[in-house]
């Protein structure tokens, strides 16, 4: 395996892990990031505006095709959960976990969504609302946005990390390669001067997707914890200032977990950050309308489990532009979105989930996650979906107007709002934190040829890059920028995840058959 | 021009997803080899 790696530019510097710079791979990575980081801060509205043209072409062209893909890799996942398969251990036939089934489900939920649950749980649901509400009665209208809300977020978000993590688990700790993008194709295919070009380009592209996809969560988790200490202490216009200091306080805050072990480090953030958002979530059901928000979320989850499948089927084509542009903004762009998450929260997924069962890793990592989701979606969008149903009219302003402050603004409706968007912040900064530090550990796998535990030196080296990557986001100061350039490249990963599970396939179909 | 990329686009996927069934049929026992 190791000559195998050395052909493929992955191997540690020679007489152990040395430096961050010493493969070819993450030399062009670093290039082609560097780039993209320039061509921001020098031309931020140029740069915006390339990624979103090409962003809308692929979208129109291949929109059937993206929902195809996602729809296909959930039946996937299902298929081999329930499949012979499904009892296949991610590792020797006597291996067992390494960690506990709530800190694994709180550690695979904090790095896939983290951040975006604070900042959207009620601010997702009211703006399908404010949509849906124009061609529906408003109680429908209430109901179809929790229901897309909850699909953005469920199922088939979760299939997808699910199975690219599946197939680095399976390929990594039951046939021994590296956990690397690329390596199962080699694995499957045999190294030839086809396939080790293609492994090559798919580590390439999962490094350039893992540094600007982290990079653009440290610069939006930065603006939202601005905006929430803004909100608390009722400040407006701090400026770059206070953003500085947000970003200089998260530095200091990645980098002790990333010289401490993965299991005390990562497990204590992740636990902290989901007992802060757990806490909110039943702070507010208690505190709230609980009849109103509990048959909401009874509803939603007839509603999600009755029809997810044949929705994400749902291409909007024959309606009218309107909601085609939606369909483009949102469900496309969260699904590329889950896509471009899917190299650096799959490796970890699978770097954490070693000696689980197939069938237990997808019920877990697909389940757990979304029935959350549902339930933080039920009742931060149903504490929205009660005040506006109410009557009062300035929340959808808010929501037309500053989106960010949604979240805020219905915790200033409840008890004790100083404390509960004091917790916000605190959970939003754990949530980029954990985010980070899991991103530095994968791609400092990446650095030192799919070793599991890459050495302290390189993953502060990652901490470093990345933060750098962040500032610079930072300081381009365009969030639509980020997005369209995240979104541009995780759209050739759509193809990427395809050619793994095909590999997968063939491969558990080649184990069983010997 | 934008519905000649519109079909060159398209039949990039359908020339992809032919090969991913292909590559699922092809036999491996000759494929792999033992470099490792």
């Amino acid at each position: 395996m190791t000559e195998n790696n050395q052909a493929r530019g992955l191997d540690p510097a020679p007489g152990g892990q040395k430096s961050v710079f010493s493969s070819p791979l993450l030399i062009v990575a670093l290039a082609i990031t560097g780039v993209i980081a320039v061509w921001g801060l020098v031309d931020a509205a140029g740069l915006a505006a390339q990624a979103a043209f090409l962003v809308q072409i692929q979208f129109t062209s291949r929109a059937w095709f993206i929902m195809l893909a996602v729809s296909f890799m959930l039946i996937v996942s299902i298929l081999l959960a329930f499949s012979r398969y499904g009892s296949i251990r991610l590792g020797k036939d006597d291996d067992r976990p390494e960690f506990s089934t709530l800190s694994w489900l709180t550690m695979l939920f904090a790095a896939g969504m983290g951040v975006g649950l604070l900042f959207w749980g009620s601010a997702e649901p009211l703006t399908h609302f404010e949509l849906i509400s124009r061609y529906e009665k408003q109680g429908t209208a209430a109901g179809y946005a929790l229901f897309v809300t909850n699909f953005h977020w469920g199922l088939h978000a979760w299939a997808i990390y699910a199975l690219t993590g599946l197939v680095i688990a399976y390929f990594g700790f039951r046939r021994g390669t590296p956990s690397l993008i690329g390596a199962p194709i080699v694995d499957t295919f045999g190294r030839n001067r086809i396939t080790l070009p293609v492994s090559w380009l798919c580590d390439l592209l999962a490094i350039v997707a893992i540094a600007i996809g982290v990079g653009g969560t440290i610069a939006m988790g930065v603006f939202q914890v601005k905006d929430g200490i803004d909100a608390l202490f009722g400040l407006s216009d701090t400026g770059m200032g206070l953003t500085a200091v947000v970003f200089f306080v998260l530095c200091a805050a990645y980098f002790p977990p990333l010289v401490v072990d993965l299991g005390s480090g990562m497990a204590k953030l992740s636990n902290a950050a989901m007992a802060v958002a757990a806490a909110l979530m039943i702070f507010i059901l208690l505190t709230g309308p609980t009849h109103y928000i509990m048959g909401g979320i009874v509803q939603a989850l007839g509603e999600y489990f009755g029809g997810a499948l044949v929705h994400g089927f749902r291409t909007y084509t024959f309606l009218d532009e309107h909601i085609g542009n939606w369909f483009s903004s949102w469900t496309l762009t969260y699904m590329v979105w889950w896509i471009a998450w899917a190299p650096f929260v799959g490796v970890f997924i699978a770097r954490i989930s070693r000696g689980r069962t197939i069938r237990e890793f997808i019920c877990g990592v697909i389940l757990g996650p979304t029935l959350f989701s549902i339930l933080w979606f039920g009742i931060f969008g149903g504490a929205g979906f009660h005040t506006v149903l109410g009557g009062e009219s300035e929340l959808m302003e808010v929501v037309q107007n500053n989106v960010s402050a949604v979240t805020f603004y219905v915790l200033n409706r409840f008890p004790i709002p100083g404390l509960t968007i004091s917790l916000v912040v605190v959970a939003a900064f754990l949530f980029i934190v954990t985010s980070v530090v899991s991103a530095a550990f994968v791609l400092g796998m990446f650095s030192s040829g799919g070793d599991l535990n890459p050495s302290v030196k390189i993953k502060l080296s990652w901490g470093v890059i990345l933060g750098a990557l962040g500032a610079v986001m930072i300081l381009s100061g365009s969030i639509d920028a980020i997005k369209s350039i995240i979104a541009l490249g995780a759209l050739p990963f759509v193809f990427v995840v395809l050619l793994l599970v095909v590999c997968l396939l063939k491969t558990l179909k080649t184990e069983f058959e010997n | 021009m934008s519905n000649l990329l519109d079909t060159v686009m398209n039949i990039e996927v359908f020339l992809f997803i032919g090969l991913l069934v292909w590559l699922y049929f092809k036999p491996v026992d000759k494929d792999r080899d033992s470099s490792d």
